[in-house]
């Protein structure tokens, strides 16, 4: 047995030997690619004879490699990214290389991509990121020093997590309460309902009116998103607010307010005013068929409400006991990887070339939204994307902390509960706020 | 000697290449290096950037190819190193990874080795109390050699140097002039950088520090450079971080990844560590586990049996109607038979999502004008149960047509002759001939369709994602959720984030029930088997 062994053995060694000599005279790669660079840089000197004094100060600087930022973006931004930040990298010395991803997938490659040293310098996300981003150490500290104040306030808070900020903010987003003007005329008195209270009496006036073929609200049966300014209307919570931003002890959901809200959509599905099975496609056909005379969506559904021609205007979502409901603000911005190798150039890339009126309003003009970049916010004259600015203005950020997986699920299905007419608006919400605290508890 | 123990073996190994065509088998050797030296140099690279999971498998792979190109044993066998390197990668490697990961505490929040974490935690600085800022101008050397010119607050100027801090006036020393704004034009041997000018020289002064403490700076952003100091340091003889501004220790706590101090505060991030048997403690003691589990295991073994029943049923039905050569058009109707087989099966699903979708689908709205009601697809928890099984028959069937299609063509002829001399109508003949026939040869593939479907994610979630909700569950669950779609829950829609190692645990020990299942299965073939025999 030995003896059959051993020239296998000996043979593997001695190849893999052979191929650590091979490795290692190919490993030094890099130092030749200089060799061409030098060449460029002799040539042009043999012309300019007369003046030799000259060329040593300045060949110095052109040998430095022009330093690259890598950006991650998704398919509406890389372009616009690309063409301001190329023109003036070029100015700058610099080199910015913009790689295009699904917006969503830049969160989940930036986890992979980062820890490797595979990861961008830059990369845009959404603040509600922040607190997965931060526990996996994965984004840096930025200062937007002198230009702070040019930023919407709000945008500029939503990025700072546990105290510190985190990105350059250049978008803001939040829902609104689109009505349709001709629908409620024709059934109604042609007034955007006021409050909750006023949607549900109206929805009886137009089910009557229109012999059941048009009602006045609807709202995707498991989407906590779209749900929120009805239980903020009635004055309850997701995270209760302290100090350092939201508390994942203090679950709201079973606040008095939030099982007010609850019990409002009980009522509503009890009447048989509000459907279950609704999703996003179906509650924008039901409106813009003009079966439905309100909703509540954000500015990204706007292409197609504009397409369909139905009529529409955009306001405040309708308050409960006191309060306007208030919907989720979402900010987008700009972050620095915590990976890395050039922070400080990244960060001067945002606050020279990306913090100005110009950068600022071509992100706005790829995909418009309301700018977190006052210059460009205050000067939108469209006024669509104004009414979204004042709907949300006193929009609550969307909790950023990690804590935060657990309500979604939670509380969708206490709505479908709701709505479908299974248990009673208290007991789901109680319910999902109980899931919610021993997801938070039992979650690592 | 050991060529000679090779040729009297009379194996036709490389050495019997050596003595026949010594050309070949330096070729081969050659190869070989070339592959190796790639290889290696790909797990040099791998293992310095400390992916040791991915460079194992790429290192089992080099020594299978190396194993099976020099072994007189083995030398044969060399053309299944393809399928070899493809078992490894798509097979061991995953399944390997899996159980490794299961015993970690890998998550959101413990993505990062401790190494990593600790070199994040160094990067974060602070401005000590009575630090001033300052704004400043940069010299550069032909070597490449920086110099910054800072002006304080109060107009107070200083030279900054590699290793000096100096309070010197422009026209002092090697400082020339000033300028209208009070910065020397050039300093001697240093060439002065405009804003713009500094800019692609930045990362070169990325965390540079200028000076000797306590007046030492470091170039903050392009308008001011401040006297920063790290605010975290690593201490390796205690295992801890200590946060320089707050002067608080965190100790390292390899049993949850965390750096703690003693109020029992994380820093973040954690960083990654073996936590033995913890996530499976974790799912049998958790709320999860203890409420809507055993409904959900009922459903699942439902599901995944009457989608093979049905699937087989259809099929098999479809594979007898065309197996007539009687019927017209049959090789026509079968290819169009065979449509979903080739769609992919996500693209199926949704097509059907919308199909059924109650308020603008093609299917409830017709029902509902020919009969005045349409089953609640997306609400009601059986008729979503329904759903599901439809969009999965409609997957399924093909694959059981052309499975029993051929099944039933290696049926001999002449049994059925004899049956019917016997006098056996065409149902006896199917039930007590076909049938018994067809499960001998089909039985395995029935029950690996089983463990397929058991873990049948792509169809269960892109539906309604495991909903309509079940009510006063102590955890999120959903009707149409299978064990699977149950797992992704409780992993990546509930705690803090992603958990990969609990979802690792979890799906063990789903694959212990599975393979429990199967199992028992594999006796009911048996049996299947004996009454073939007695046919």
């Amino acid at each position: 047995m030995d003896m059959k062994k051993k020239p296998l053995w000996i043979m593997i060694v001695a190849l893999l030997t052979f191929a650590l000599v091979l490795g290692a005279c190919a490993s030094p790669t890099p130092e030749p690619t200089e060799e061409p660079t030098e060449e460029v840089v002799e040539e042009p000197t043999e012309e300019p004879v007369e003046e030799p004094t000259e060329e040593p100060v300045e060949e110095p600087e052109e040998e430095v490699e022009a330093p690259t930022l890598v950006v991650w973006a998704d398919e509406t931004r890389s372009p616009i990214i690309e063409e301001i930040s190329g023109k003036y990298a070029e100015e700058l010395g610099i080199e910015v290389e913009v790689v295009q991803l699904g917006f969503g997938d830049i969160r989940d490659q930036v986890k992979v991509a980062g820890p490797a040293g595979e990861g961008p310098d830059l990369f845009i996300g959404a603040h509600d990121w922040l607190g997965e981003l931060v526990a996996n150490g994965l984004v840096a500290e930025i200062d937007l020093g002198q230009k702070a104040d040019s930023f919407f306030g709000p945008a500029v808070d939503a990025f700072t997590y546990q105290g510190t900020l985190y990105g350059m903010p250049y978008a803001t987003e939040n829902i609104a309460f689109f009505c349709n003007p001709d629908l409620l005329s024709e059934y109604a008195d042609g007034e955007r309902p006021e409050t909750w209270d006023e949607v549900m009496s109206l929805a009886e006036t137009i089910e009557e009116n229109s012999d059941g073929e048009a009602t006045a609200w609807t709202i995707q049966t498991n989407d906590p998103y779209h749900m929120f300014p009805l239980v903020t209307a009635y004055g309850g919570y997701i995270f209760g607010r302290s100090e350092g931003g939201y508390d994942p002890q203090d679950v709201g959901l079973d606040s008095e307010g939030a099982i007010a809200a609850a019990e409002w959509l009980e009522m509503m599905s009890a009447e048989g005013h509000v459907e279950a099975g609704v999703d996003y496609d179906v509650m924008h056909t039901l409106f813009e068929q003009g079966q439905v005379a309100c909703i509540g969506t954000g500015p990204w559904a706007l292409g197609r409400i504009r397409e369909s021609g139905v009529s529409y205007n955009i306001g405040k979502f309708p308050a409960g006991d006191d309060t306007n409901g208030r919907p989720f603000l979402g900010v987008q911005g700009f972050m620095v990887s915590a990976f890395s190798e050039n922070q400080l150039l990244a960060q001067t890339l945002l606050s020279e070339v990306v913090a100005s009126d110009e950068f600022m309003q071509g992100l706005y003009d790829a995909d418009p939204r309301p700018s977190a970049w006052l210059p460009v916010r205050e000067a939108t004259d469209d006024e669509d994307l104004a009414a979204f600015a004042e709907a949300g203005a006193e929009g609550l950020p969307m909790p950023a902390i990690p804590e935060m997986a657990s309500v979604w699920t939670a509380w969708g299905d206490a709505e479908e509960l709701i709505i479908s007419g299974e248990v009673t608006g208290e007991e789901a919400f109680q319910n999902a706020a109980e899931q919610i605290r021993t997801q938070i508890e039992e979650g690592q | 000697m050991t060529v000679d123990v090779q040729r009297h073996r009379g194996s036709k190994g490389p050495l019997d290449a050596l003595s026949n065509n010594l050309g070949r088998y330096v070729l081969v050797l050659l190869g070989l290096a070339v592959l190796d030296a790639l290889g290696i140099w790909l797990l040099y690279r791998l293992l310095r950037d400390g992916a040791w999971p991915v460079a194992l498998p790429i290192l089992a792979i080099l020594l299978l190819i190396n194993v099976l190109n020099l072994s007189p044993k083995l030398f044969p066998v060399r053309w299944h190193i393809p399928a070899g390197a493809i078992v490894i990668l798509i097979i061991i490697f995953p399944m390997v990874y899996t159980f490794y990961s299961a015993f970690t505490n890998y998550s959101d929040g413990h993505i990062l080795s401790k190494q990593q974490s600790i070199s994040r935690l160094e990067q974060d600085t602070y401005l000590p109390e009575g630090g001033t800022t300052y704004s400043w101008t940069a010299y550069r050397s032909p070597e490449g050699e920086f110099a910054l010119w800072l002006v304080g607050p109060e107009g107070e100027d200083y030279l900054a140097m590699r290793d000096s801090f100096e309070d010197v006036e422009p026209g002092e020393g090697i400082v020339g002039p000033a300028d209208e704004e009070g910065i020397p034009a050039e300093l001697e041997g240093y060439q002065r950088l405009s804003r713009v000018e500094v800019i692609k020289f930045l990362p070169d002064l990325d965390g540079v520090k200028f000076g000797q403490p306590p007046d030492q700076v470091q170039v903050v952003n392009l308008n001011s450079v401040a006297p920063l100091v790290q605010r975290y340091t690593y201490n390796e003889e205690r295992d801890a971080v200590i946060d320089q501004r707050e002067d608080v220790v965190y100790y390292a706590d390899e049993e949850v990844g965390f750096f703690i101090s003693e109020e029992g505060e994380q820093l973040q991030p954690g960083y990654m560590v073996w936590n033995g048997l913890y996530n499976f403690q974790r799912l049998f003691s958790s709320s999860a586990f203890r409420g809507p589990f055993l409904r959900i295991f009922a459903w699942t073994i439902t599901f995944a049996f009457l989608s093979v029943l049905t699937t087989f049923a259809l099929g098999l039905l479809v594979a007898i109607a065309f197996n007539d050569p009687l019927v017209p058009g049959r090789k026509i109707i079968r290819s169009l038979l065979l449509i979903p087989y080739t769609l992919p099966g996500i693209i199926g699903v949704l097509i059907w999502r919308g199909l059924l979708n109650p308020h603008l689908g093609v299917i409830p709205l017709t029902l509902e004008n020919w009969i005045g009601w349409a089953p609640p697809f997306y609400t009601h928890p059986m008729w979503a149960k329904v759903g599901i099984l439809i969009i999965n028959l409609w997957l399924g069937y093909p694959y059981m047509m052309l499975i029993s299609s051929g099944a039933l063509q290696a049926i001999p002829e002449d049994i059925y002759d004899a049956a019917a001399v016997d006098g056996a109508n065409s149902w006896q003949q199917f039930w007590n001939i076909t049938l018994p026939l067809l499960l001998v040869s089909v039985g395995p593939l029935l029950i690996a369709s089983f463990v397929f479907n058991f873990n049948n994610f792509a169809v269960i979630y892109p539906f309604l994602e495991g909903r309509p909700p079940m009510a006063g569950t102590p955890t999120p669950a959903g009707h149409t959720d299978i064990l699977i779609s149950y797992t992704y829950r409780i992993a990546f829609e509930g705690g803090r984030g992603s958990d990969y190692a609990y979802a690792a645990a979890i799906t063990i020990v789903i694959f212990v029930i599975v393979a429990v299942l199967t199992l028992i299965q594999y006796q009911f073939t048996r049996r299947w088997e004996e009454v073939s025999e007695s046919v």
